[in-house]
């Protein structure tokens, strides 16, 4: 494992203060990823900068219904958090679908919006990968695809976002906090990671100095909420597909709809035209089939993850009708 | 009689000249030849081991290969199987993916430690106990890892104590013989003791 | 056969310690952390040792850049074609005991056979700076095209499969092809299996010291005598110079039997460097250096008339092998052995790859060879509107089909009836998804499971103590599945000395020559050789005991029998720790060897079981689920309940990988793709099914003395092709390739 220095800060603008370049320095908290990577020398940082010590531990009801979450609530804290439990069902669902009780009791809620993605060549410096390395080309092309992405994929990089916590993020609706050289700014959620396109090394909107401080969810929506996994084995596996779906009933027509696809996209996926697509109709089978038609309707497949389409538009369905029922059982 | 006089709590099977020796030489974990070396203090299983360590010496390096508590094993080094898991501040985590100056102040619990850490000053933690009856293991060699979940979860009142709950909360510490079941049923039977002892 | 078992049950007496659940000896060694796995330990100025590999798949190494990697912090030396030292191979032979799995030594030349190829070794002060620095050793290659790795890619899907037929395997009896010629009802299908890793949660590791002339390692190892073996031919040694202890191992499953090039660069790299150097593999090598079970191909044509007799059976396998080293899995192999069929061929086949060797894997050949028989007497009882069941019921064979022999002992009949009421496979309906339950199908499979009952030589020591404890001293090992405990079982049993009394020591290639742990051997060839050296230290205690002056001085000796750690002879008695203490000795102590005998030409030695399986489908989802898994296995006694149950257990969970999940991948380029953890889906506790497993308790002591036929193999046989007969009674969907994966459920 490479060599590097080890800094640690008390407060939010020393961190700003202590990082110069993205690329040479890092901020390390929980480490699931970061260290991980650097073991394979695909992360390559010269510094890191200890923030476990910073005050964003706290998670906060804003008044105007927001839930502030700091940046250093681990994954599993958010999870059984008892008003994320309550209102964002959905969000917690995901979280605890993801990875296994020791990596969540590590993994911080910034560091999951910062994780990378498990491609197995981007985790290999040995092979070519215009993520890791731009310009060395994309062996999961005309490799192994099995797990890469059918939606945001680009002729430069097909790479999944591996992400529970953010699908359900992208479901529930959430500002990203950052604070940086410039004092703070927001950035919604949705907007922070970014499509491959020709640039798969830019995976997000944080500049230079930079640090999340905390994810800001919306105020809690209405409706029946079903975060649902699909997967080889029952636990301890990133999604093949995954859909985060919060739905809301007038009568039996759906009057609001959220929804979101992880393990198919290269970034957290909102659907939004899928919810358009089931604004007004009916909560039937036939109607979530169509929104699921809409969703990937896009989607390109590669040599090994077709299965994936089919398998994407399953997720949706079920995932759906499961929100549905809630919504039902929370109205009786 | 134990099949094995050779190991013993810390350095594994030496003389006490070797032991000697090894305590005089440089860190095998974080090494010190670089010179680029701190002083850290870590707290396990309630003593403190003050060490010099490289800035990105890993935890589970440092238990094993500095302090000799060879319990806790690597089975992957990369967060994939659960061999490492440990206990720090009461919570199970997985010590490959932990970098070790960064838990200085903190109490790191190995299976070494953890019936002491709960308060069994004598005999083992009922989930030793539980383990051993139920023969929820084979080969050994994931067990530290499962116990340090097992008991974690156990004293989790955020994780429900249905069967899939549980399953799902293990499900991180992978045991290749497939000794799930026994796991399965010696983590139940601990419990009960548990819940009997308070 | 019923009758005669029936006899030897009834005058069977169950001992106080054998056959009794027995919790392992070594169990809070293993729950303290106590437990000394190989590396494990720290030697004084010890180094460590990290390999590099290849990441080209084929092709020659033309150069090392190995400046920046050696001025790294605390690198020691790098080891790699130009400076190792000159070795030779070891004559690689089972018999001789000195079989290693890559014969071909670590760096002997610059040609590239594999990606994961180690191509230089890198030493330093501690593993992080060993890690950092073999990460900045840079490789030249000459790359070659057309690397294999995928030997589905080479079927054409009909007719023969690819490869060099081996004739060692083929067999044949009566004459099968006009047999099938003429059946009324023909099956003619493929089979395939990917390639599985054996994915030991302990890394193969390492750790090499010499004082001296002479080498000490400390390794994961599935069999110390043959590595020590092996390391003395190459390092040409005398085999007493070089001792390999493995107290502990962190499961092996066959990849640990035969010795890797690991151990060859550790002990080369300490050698020259005078310093202990430790290795553990990265889990990334396991995946590429240290053996796997092969990808089969299998194709089974099946001959019956209509009342579902079987006629023919037509078995032909294929599996990969390597550049490197040979390996032969013989996956139709035990075929001619499972059903009554006058008619039967096999053959095998290799096709060499670019990968490492295989290497034995957990019932090698009959994991593989069982899916496809057992798969395809499903597909002939659909043919035939038959039950499964009584489609294998029709077919029993009551002496050993192949070669005439009476079974030494068969239950199988009483495993089917068994397993089929407690699984309620009465409640079975035949047509495809006819069950269903909520969201999901369901789907009710069998299959039967099947391992050769092996017994080779061992030799054990025995030495009574002055403190009344009992050393029992032999060179093999306990893998995890007990050794250690019914090796004092039996010695308990023989002497009556309390278990906590006994010291059994295994895992020292010093102790006297033991078996290797694998092949479900090690418990029939070990126990009876404890009893020889208990045997044989019984006459040296008789002999003080009865010498002039001594207490039972005049005893006939052959009235002298051990009870309670006493010698007893009629109504006298006398401690052992006294006699020792009259002749002021601190231990009488004996060797002695046991091995096979003119029984291995009068009986047929083979253990059956059967097992039930239920799968879930949920098709809206995609979602296939192992529910329920229902086995009855007859491995004569286990000494152990506990233990023995444990390893069926384990078994099934394998098995359930191998059905569902496992599936070593390889992209066009021959570079391993999934070669880690996360991305080689194994079983985790989430998955595991209700299990229900029963041993049946009939000693076969034409064996041995125990009765004990051995159980590490038998549970994962037969799985996976009841799993995928499942998915055919709940979704109509045959998938013949291993694993089941959810693309294949889609496009099937």
């Amino acid at each position: 494992m490479r060599q590097f220095e080890l800094e640690s800060v008390e407060k939010v603008d020393q961190a700003v203060a202590s990082q110069r370049d993205q690329r040479r320095d890092a901020f390390v908290a929980g480490g699931t990823t970061l260290l991980d990577l650097v073991k394979l020398d695909v992360m390559t940082p010269e510094r890191m900068v200890d923030v476990t010590h910073l005050p964003l531990k706290r998670i906060e009801k804003l008044d105007d219904g927001r839930l502030k979450v700091g940046a250093l609530v681990t994954n599993n804290e958010l999870a059984h958090h008892e008003l994320v439990k309550r209102d964002y069902a959905v969000l917690s669902e995901a979280l605890l679908a993801g990875a296994s009780t020791g990596l969540r009791n590590l993994a911080t809620t910034a560091g999951n919006v910062m994780q990378r993605t498990r491609c197995p060549y981007y985790r290999d410096p040995a092979m070519p990968c215009n993520r890791r390395e731009p310009g060395s080309g994309c062996a999961a092309l005309d490799g192994i695809n099995r797990n890469h992405a059918v939606l945001g994929t680009s002729n430069r990089c097909i790479a999944t976002h591996p992400s529970d916590m953010c699908v359900g993020m992208v479901a529930v609706g959430a500002t990203i906090v950052v604070e940086g050289p410039q004092g703070s700014r927001e950035i919604p959620f949705e907007d922070y990671h970014l499509l491959p396109g020709d640039t798969p090394e830019k995976e997000h909107d944080l500049k230079d100095g930079e640090l999340i401080t905390h994810v800001i969810l919306d105020a809690p929506r209405a409706g029946g909420q079903h975060y649902l996994k699909l997967r080889d084995r029952a636990s301890y596996e990133f999604a093949l597909a995954s859909c985060a779906a919060i739905v809301e009933l007038d009568g039996d027509s759906v009057a609001s709809a959220r929804l979101a696809l992880g393990g198919v996209a290269t970034k957290p996926w909102r659907a939004e035209a899928a919810e358009k697509a089931l604004i007004g109709q009916p909560a039937t089978r036939e109607n979530f089939e169509r929104a699921a038609e809409v969703a990937l309707a896009d989607a390109v497949a590669y040599s090994h993850n077709g299965y994936k389409i089919t398998l994407g538009k399953q997720a949706i369905v079920r995932a759906l009708r499961d929100a549905t029922a809630r919504t039902t059982a929370t109205a009786a | 009689m134990a099949p094995t006089p050779y190991s013993r709590p810390g350095v594994g099977y030496c003389t006490p000249a070797a032991q000697a020796e090894i305590a005089e030489r440089p860190s095998a974990a974080g090494g010190a030849s670089a010179g680029n070396t701190r002083n850290v203090t870590l707290s396990v299983n309630g003593e403190q081991h003050r060490l010099a360590l490289e800035p990105n010496a890993i935890l589970l390096d440092v238990l094993r290969e500095e302090l000799g508590l060879f319990g806790t094993k690597k089975g992957c080094d990369h967060g994939q199987c659960g061999a490492c898991t440990v206990h720090v501040n009461g919570r199970s985590v997985n010590a490959c993916l932990m970098l070790a100056c960064m838990q200085e102040g903190a109490e790191i619990t190995t299976i070494e430690g953890l019936a002491r850490s709960a308060g069994y000053e004598q005999g083992q933690h009922p989930i030793q106990e539980a383990f051993l009856e139920h023969d929820a293991y084979q080969c050994g060699y994931c067990t530290a890892g499962q116990m340090m979940t097992a008991a974690a979860v156990l004293n989790d009142r955020a994780v429900a104590a249905d069967a899939a709950s549980v399953n799902d909360a293990m499900s991180g510490n992978i045991c290749r013989c497939g000794a799930y079941k026994n796991i399965r049923e010696a983590i139940e039977t601990a419990r009960q003791r548990m819940q009997g002892e308070s | 056969m019923t009758t005669e078992s029936g006899k030897i049950r009834e005058q069977d007496v169950r001992g106080q310690h054998t056959g009794m659940q027995k919790p392992r000896i070594d169990g809070t060694l293993k729950l303290t952390g106590g437990a000394d796995y190989a590396v494990d330990r720290n030697l004084p100025n010890q180094t460590y040792g990290y390999p590099v590999t290849s990441t080209i798949a084929r092709g020659r190494l033309k150069s090392l850049e190995l400046d920046e990697a050696l001025a790294m912090p605390g690198v020691l030396d790098i080891f790699h074609h130009d400076n190792f030292d000159s070795l030779s191979r070891s004559p690689n032979s089972f018999a001789e005991q000195n079989l290693t799995s890559e014969p071909r030594l670590p760096f002997e030349d610059n040609e590239i056979a594999y990606h994961g190829q180690y191509i230089a070794f890198v030493v330093a002060d501690t593993f992080n700076h060993a890690r950092a620095a073999a990460m900045k050793v840079t490789a030249n290659y000459e790359r070659d095209d057309g690397a294999i790795t995928d030997i589905k890619a080479l079927d054409s899907g009909e007719g023969e499969l690819p490869g060099e037929v081996q004739e060692g395997d083929a067999s044949s009896r009566g004459d099968p092809d006009s047999t099938l010629e003429a059946a009324s009802v023909k099956l003619d299908q493929r089979y395939s299996i990917a390639q599985e890793c054996h994915a030991v949660m302990e890394m193969h590791a390492s750790l090499a010291n010499w004082e001296g002339d002479a080498l000490t390692i400390y390794e994961s190892s599935q069999g110390v005598v043959f590595q020590r073996n092996a390391l003395s031919k190459i390092f040409a040694m005398p085999p007493e110079k070089v001792t390999v202890i493995s107290h502990f191992i962190g499961s092996g499953f066959g990849s640990k039997l035969f010795m890797w090039p690991h151990a060859i660069m550790t002990a080369v790299a300490s050698r020259r460097l005078g310093r202990p150097v430790k290795t553990m593999l990265p889990r990334s090598q396991e995946f590429t250096a240290t053996g796997y079970r092969p990808t089969s191909l299998q194709r089974v044509r099946l001959g019956a008339d209509d009342s579902g007799k079987l006629l023919s059976i037509h078995h032909d396998g294929c599996n990969e092998s390597s550049p490197t080293g040979k390996h032969d899995d013989t996956v139709s192999g035990s075929t001619p052995k499972m059903y009554a069929c006058d008619h039967v061929a096999v053959t095998n086949r290799l096709v060499t790859v670019n990968k490492c060797p295989p290497c034995p894997m957990r019932a090698p050949g009959e994991a593989s060879g069982s899916f496809a028989l057992e798969t395809a007497l499903d597909e002939l009882a659909v043919q035939l509107d038959m039950d499964p069941l009584e489609l294998r019921k029709k077919n029993f064979a009551e002496t050993d089909p192949a070669d005439g022999l009476p079974w030494s002992s068969n239950h199988l009949i009483e495993c089917w009836d068994s397993a089929a009421k407690r699984f309620g496979w009465d409640k079975r309906q035949s047509t495809p998804g006819a069950m269903r339950d909520g969201d999901e199908l369901i789907g009710y499979g069998m299959a039967t499971q099947s391992w050769e009952a092996m017994r080779l030589s061992s030799s054990a020591r025995v030495g009574f103590r002055a403190d009344g404890s009992l050393l029992v001293a032999c060179g093999t090992q306990d893998i995890g599945t007990g050794t250690y405990t019914i090796v004092a079982q039996t010695a308990s049993e023989l002497t009556g000395i309390p278990i906590e009394m006994i010291d059994v020591q295994l895992g020292d290639s010093s102790l006297p020559t033991g078996p290797l742990s694998g092949g479900s051997f090690a418990t029939a060839t070990v126990l009876p050789a404890v009893a020889a050296a208990v045997k044989e230290a019984l006459g040296q205690l008789t002999e003080l005991a009865t010498a002039e002056g001594a207490p039972f001085a005049g005893v006939e000796t052959d009235t002298i029998g051990l009870e309670n750690g006493e010698l007893v002879s009629g109504h006298r008695r006398l401690a052992v720790t006294e006699l020792l203490a009259h002749n002021r000795l601190g231990l009488v102590d004996a060797e002695a060897s046991a091995g096979p005998g003119d029984e291995q030409g009068q009986y047929s030695f083979r253990s059956f079981g059967a097992v039930f399986v239920e799968v879930r489908w949920d098709p809206e989802i995609s979602r296939l689920r192992l529910a329920r898994v229902v086995s009855t296995i007859d491995i004569g006694r286990a000494i152990n309940p506990l233990t023995a149950r444990n390893q069926v257990e384990g078994g099934i969970v394998m098995g359930l990988g191998m059905g569902l999940f496992e599936q070593a991948e390889f992209d066009h380029s021959g570079y391993p793709y999934n070669a880690n953890l996360a991305d080689y889906i194994l079983p985790v506790n989430a998955d595991i099914p209700e299990i229900d497993v029963e041993l049946l308790d009939y000693p076969d002591y034409r064996l041995n003395e125990f009765g004990a036929r051995g159980v590490g193999e038998i549970g994962l046989t037969g799985v996976a092709a009841a799993i995928s007969n499942a998915v055919y009674n709940a979704t109509g969907k045959r998938i013949r390739d291993m694993p089941i994966s959810i693309e294949k459920m889609l496009t099937a």
